[in-house]
């Protein structure tokens, strides 16, 4: 037993190092970079918890705080659903089911810079795709919908939906497919519908693999940068800016890397929270099944 | 147990994988050795630039230098065009003092952030008032940061009106002196032609650094100060822009804008009048407008005030460089009249050396250079400040938040911006 | 009916995720006079200009095979690695378990643009600026927490007796874990590799800082320096959304065939 684990450790040495040079190590760095003033212009100077007091009083970050939880939310429940509902019709297609599963894992597939950008373009008051749908030819009707704040955050939401839910759903299909078809032959001789059959096996059997996507989307959610940076950069005023890229924009083009390093720990925290959360639902449910 | 057994058969097992895993590793990392700093004898200059519009343009200037300079490579190390991320990944190399860049492009906006952090190399000694003269006075002021200078000027740009000269003659209208006036032309020139697709003004006010410079003109017009929004100055041009601009002579799109989409809607007739870069120009000429276009000075609010943003491009030599003379001579090449030329007549750059407008061959390939030569003379400067990104940002979000809402209060949003710009230069100090 | 209703699913899920990209595929094949047309044509004009400019003038080539080979490694070598820690987290009783997999979703749950500049410094006091190995060291660094519970989970969801069964044949963990838990976890194996291999392969902002050279960069880069200072090129960007995409579709055609029903594949052979 004692050899089996050294041997247990020594195979997740080789993961455990990769981490924790690449990622843990530099964590600390940023951690302890939050309680420093880090600027080109002067020299670095403990300052304590002063860059978490500053935040407190930053109305732009206030307010992008506000639209990151927002848009976890609205984004994470419409791509758990969407991710769900393409799970389901990809599972239960037998004919060109390789097609269907490439045709859905297009939208992660594009670089998000690429996106990004695309979706802009199909925004755009001119000559955007979404204006045709909407008004056909009439561009003097025609609006801006990145000008606004109300349809810029929705525009942000939908181009993140439509990007991550193929994310979830290929989780939530591999879950599919371990579920034991016998399961599902039995409970059919026993006389249960179909719907039956989905709330009482599916579902229950499903829980792990959803509260996984779950928990990365929520994990991703709350970082999301790319999005931000190409489509709107926050804009309209302060409106569709998340904490992630407030953060950024302190960090890169402001040069404030200890503020900068003190706003990412916050987002750490929040998604510290939301992650203990989900994990706690996936380890009940592991030790149940 | 059979352990003892056991374990060298899944030990040879494991080495096996970690050999595979990293073989690939160290065949990668021999083959794309990055370059040390001498090669084949000659001094390897790294110059981090953006990717040209031209390629060939850049070819043919390294290639002359090359010629002239046997004793130097030059190794380019280029970014994407967009200002913000070139500054980012420049920046990344010069916070931590990498000794693999040499020369840089510096944005007009950067040079008083990079000298003060003490990145870019002062040039007093190597750029002397003689030669300083030679280029335009904006150019230098921009790159002058206490009593040194940091950057070379490459090349220059400035903000212009544009305006739909078939319309303008039709109407007999001149070139509108003031901005009211163009509001009012832009208000005949509709009334008469009852297009719905035709609207009066093109801009960029989407919420990116081209607000602050298209908003700076209009501050600048009116005698304001952008760095004191709350001034009365400010607050009346950033009216006068969301309610005859924003909710007047422009579509709402233009809050969307960045130059690209704001010169589709002018170059496919959508706009009798349009604000842009010269580089319009030669891009307008090969659209439906070819030959209906005039290009003028921008309008004003008070008289002789008229305000055009200073642009362009210039190079710094990196103040850990390990080879500083011959990254002199690099940038200096790249400065010099011949080379200015080169990108004016083939790529249409507008020259940062005076002496360059009254060049035939400039001019010939440029005929509207003449025409700016003044414009380039008295561009106005966005803020000098080594802080500029955080003010910028500042005043973005205040700008766009002032002319999106037609309800916003703007005596407010400006001192909460004035506020904020105080706060950040304080500091630093 | 049920028939009617699947399809009618299928056809709703593949225009949703497939709409906006035939949209971006037509307007690739447009000529520069349409494609910022008002109102926009519907019909592309099968042209073929874009392309010509985004290989010919934009090197999109060069940067398609950088991230191809980075992506590549990064996935090979994260799969192999997660899947070696999964089967100690998810089988043996270990008693710090519970910790490391928190350390382990720890370290993704903070931001990457924090991370950056720590990354940086040791790349560049290594080396490795401007290598291969300075983007996938970094990448597997990052792609490993989602594996390693990926597999994790999928691993112990699996049924206890098949692995008894090999134990008692005298195999000991890292045989186990190749002959039995590999091919029956498969699902998710190449679930874990299809979604690390899209990461990499679209991962920017590192890549960004870290290649300045153009012979490394990769297809994120590549493509954010279409644009030149002020003009974005729509049609550009357009075919260049459709070469990105391209590779990572067969990719996925390739590996999807092995996401089926694991228990029936492994257990006979077992």
């Amino acid at each position: 037993m004692n050899g089996n684990r050294t041997l247990g450790y020594s195979m997740l040495a080789p993961a455990l190092i990769v981490i924790g040079v690449f990622i843990l190590y530099p964590i600390v760095g940023a951690f302890v970079t939050s309680f420093f003033a880090d600027t080109p212009f002067a020299p670095r100077r403990f300052v304590g918890l002063g860059n978490f007091a500053r935040l407190t009083g930053d109305d732009p970050a206030i307010g992008s705080v506000g639209f990151t939880l927002l848009f976890v939310a609205v984004s994470t429940t419409l791509e758990i659903l969407l991710g769900l509902l393409m799970a389901l019709v990809m599972h239960h297609t037998w004919r060109g089911r390789g097609w269907i599963r490439a045709a859905v894992l297009i939208p992660w597939a594009i670089p998000t810079v690429v996106t990004a950008v695309m979706w802009k373009f199909m925004f755009n008051d001119q000559y955007g795709f979404f204006n045709l749908l909407w008004h056909g030819n009439a561009i003097e009707y025609y609006t801006a919908w990145l000008a606004d704040p109300g349809s810029a955050r929705l525009a942000i939401i939908m181009a993140d939906v439509w990007k991550t839910s193929s994310f979830a759903a290929l989780i939530i299909l591999a879950g599919l497919q371990t579920i034991p078809r016998e399961l599902y032959d039995a409970a059919r001789v026993d006389g249960a519908g179909a719907f039956r059959r989905f709330r009482a096996i599916t579902l229950p059997l499903l829980r792990p693999a959803i509260v996984l996507a779950l928990l990365f989307r929520v994990i991703d959610a709350f970082r999301v940068f790319d999005l931000v940076y190409v489509m709107t950069q926050g804009a309209p005023g302060n409106s569709t800016s998340v904490l992630q890229f407030y953060g950024y924009q302190k960090m890169f083009p402001e040069q404030q890397f200890g503020y900068g390093s003190a706003i990412s720990v916050v987002v750490f925290l929040m998604i510290a929270v939301f992650g203990w959360i989900a994990v706690r639902m996936l380890s009940t449910r592991m030790h149940e099944s | 147990m059979t352990n003892g057994r056991k374990i060298p058969q899944t030990i040879s097992f494991t080495c096996y994988l970690r050999i595979v895993v990293c073989l690939p590793l160290l065949a990668a990392s021999v083959s794309s050795c990055g370059g040390g700093s001498t090669d084949d004898g000659r001094t390897v200059v790294r110059v981090v630039t953006w990717k040209p519009d031209y390629p060939h343009l850049w070819d043919t200037a390294l290639a002359r230098f090359h010629r002239a300079n046997p004793d130097i490579r030059i190794a380019r190390e280029i970014g994407p065009q967009n200002s913000t991320q070139l500054h980012d990944l420049l920046t990344q190399k010069l916070r931590n003092r990498d000794v693999s860049v040499d020369a840089f492009l510096m944005d007009v906006i950067w040079t008083a952030e990079f000298a003060r952090a003490g990145w870019a190399a002062p040039l007093d000694d190597r750029f002397p008032p003689e030669e300083r003269a030679q280029f335009f006075a904006g150019c230098i002021a921009a790159d002058v940061v206490g009593d040194g200078i940091y950057g070379v000027p490459f090349n220059t740009d400035s903000g212009v009106l544009y305006y739909r000269t078939d319309l303008l003659d039709k109407y007999g209208f001149a070139p509108p002196r003031t901005w009211p006036e163009l509001v009012d032309q832009v208000d005949s020139i509709l009334a008469g032609e009852d297009d719905p697709r035709l609207s009066g003004y093109s801009g960029q006010f989407r919420q990116y650094e081209g607000l602050v410079c298209n908003m700076l003109e209009f501050v600048g017009a009116n005698g304001g100060d952008l760095l004191a929004p709350s001034t009365p100055e400010v607050i009346a041009a950033v009216e006068f822009v969301r309610d005859r601009i924003i909710a007047g002579v422009a579509p709402r799109g233009v809050l969307t804008y960045q130059e690209q989409e704001s010169l589709d809607l002018f170059a496919s007739g959508g706009a009798i009048f349009h604000r842009n870069w010269p580089y319009a120009w030669a891009v307008c000429r090969e659209t439906a407008m070819a030959g209906k276009v005039g290009i003028a000075r921008l309008p004003t609010f008070k008289p002789g005030m008229s305000t055009a943003a200073l642009g362009g491009w210039r190079f710094g030599v990196s103040a850990f460089s390990q080879h500083p003379d011959e990254a002199w001579r690099v940038v200096a090449f790249l400065t010099s009249p011949e080379m200015q030329e080169l990108f004016a007549v083939e790529g249409g750059k507008a020259p940062a050396r005076r002496a360059l407008y009254q060049d035939a061959d400039v001019l010939g390939a440029n005929p509207h250079f003449a025409a700016l030569y003044d414009v380039f003379e008295t561009a106005t400067p966005r803020p000098r400040s080594p802080i500029y990104p955080e003010l910028s940002h500042i005043l973005q979000r205040f700008l766009h938040a002032a002319i999106a809402d037609t309800l916003s209060e703007i005596p407010a949003l400006a001192h909460q911006a004035a506020v904020a710009i105080q706060t950040a230069q304080a500091r630093i100090d | 009916m049920k028939r009617v209703g699947i399809i009618c699913a299928v056809a709703l899920v593949t225009l949703f995720s497939v709409g906006p990209f035939v949209w971006i595929v037509g307007a690739s094949l447009k000529t520069p006079a349409t494609i910022t047309a008002r109102p926009p044509t519907i019909v592309p004009d099968f042209a073929t200009t874009f392309y010509e400019t985004a290989f010919g003038e934009h090197n999109i080539l060069r940067y398609a095979l950088n991230s191809a080979i980075v992506a590549g490694t990064t996935t090979l070598i994260t799969i192999v690695l997660a899947a070696l820690a999964a089967y100690p987290l998810a089988r043996l009783r270990l008693r710090r378990r519970g910790v490391i997999l928190g350390i382990v979703l720890g370290a993704s749950m903070f931001p990457q643009i924090a991370i950056v500049g720590g990354v940086y410094r040791m790349l560049s006091h290594w080396g490795l600026l401007n290598t291969y190995p300075g983007l996938i060291l970094p990448y597997t660094a990052l792609a490993l927490p989602l594996a390693i519970w990926i597999l994790t989970v999928f691993f112990r969801a699996l049924p206890r007796e098949l692995e008894e069964a090999a134990i008692v044949d005298g195999c000991g963990p890292v045989a186990t874990l190749r002959r039995v838990f590999i091919p029956l976890a498969a699902p998710g194996i190449f679930t874990a590799a299809i979604l690390v291999f899209i990461q990499s392969w679209n991962e920017f902002f590192f890549a960004l800082l870290i290649t300045t050279d153009p012979s490394v960069q990769t297809l994120p880069v590549g493509i954010a320096k279409f644009p030149g200072q002020y003009m974005v090129p729509w049609g550009e960007l357009a075919a260049a959304a459709v070469v990105a995409t391209v590779p990572l579709v067969i990719v996925v055609l390739v590996l999807q065939r092995r996401i089926t029903s694991g228990l029936t594949a492994g257990a006979v052979k077992g």
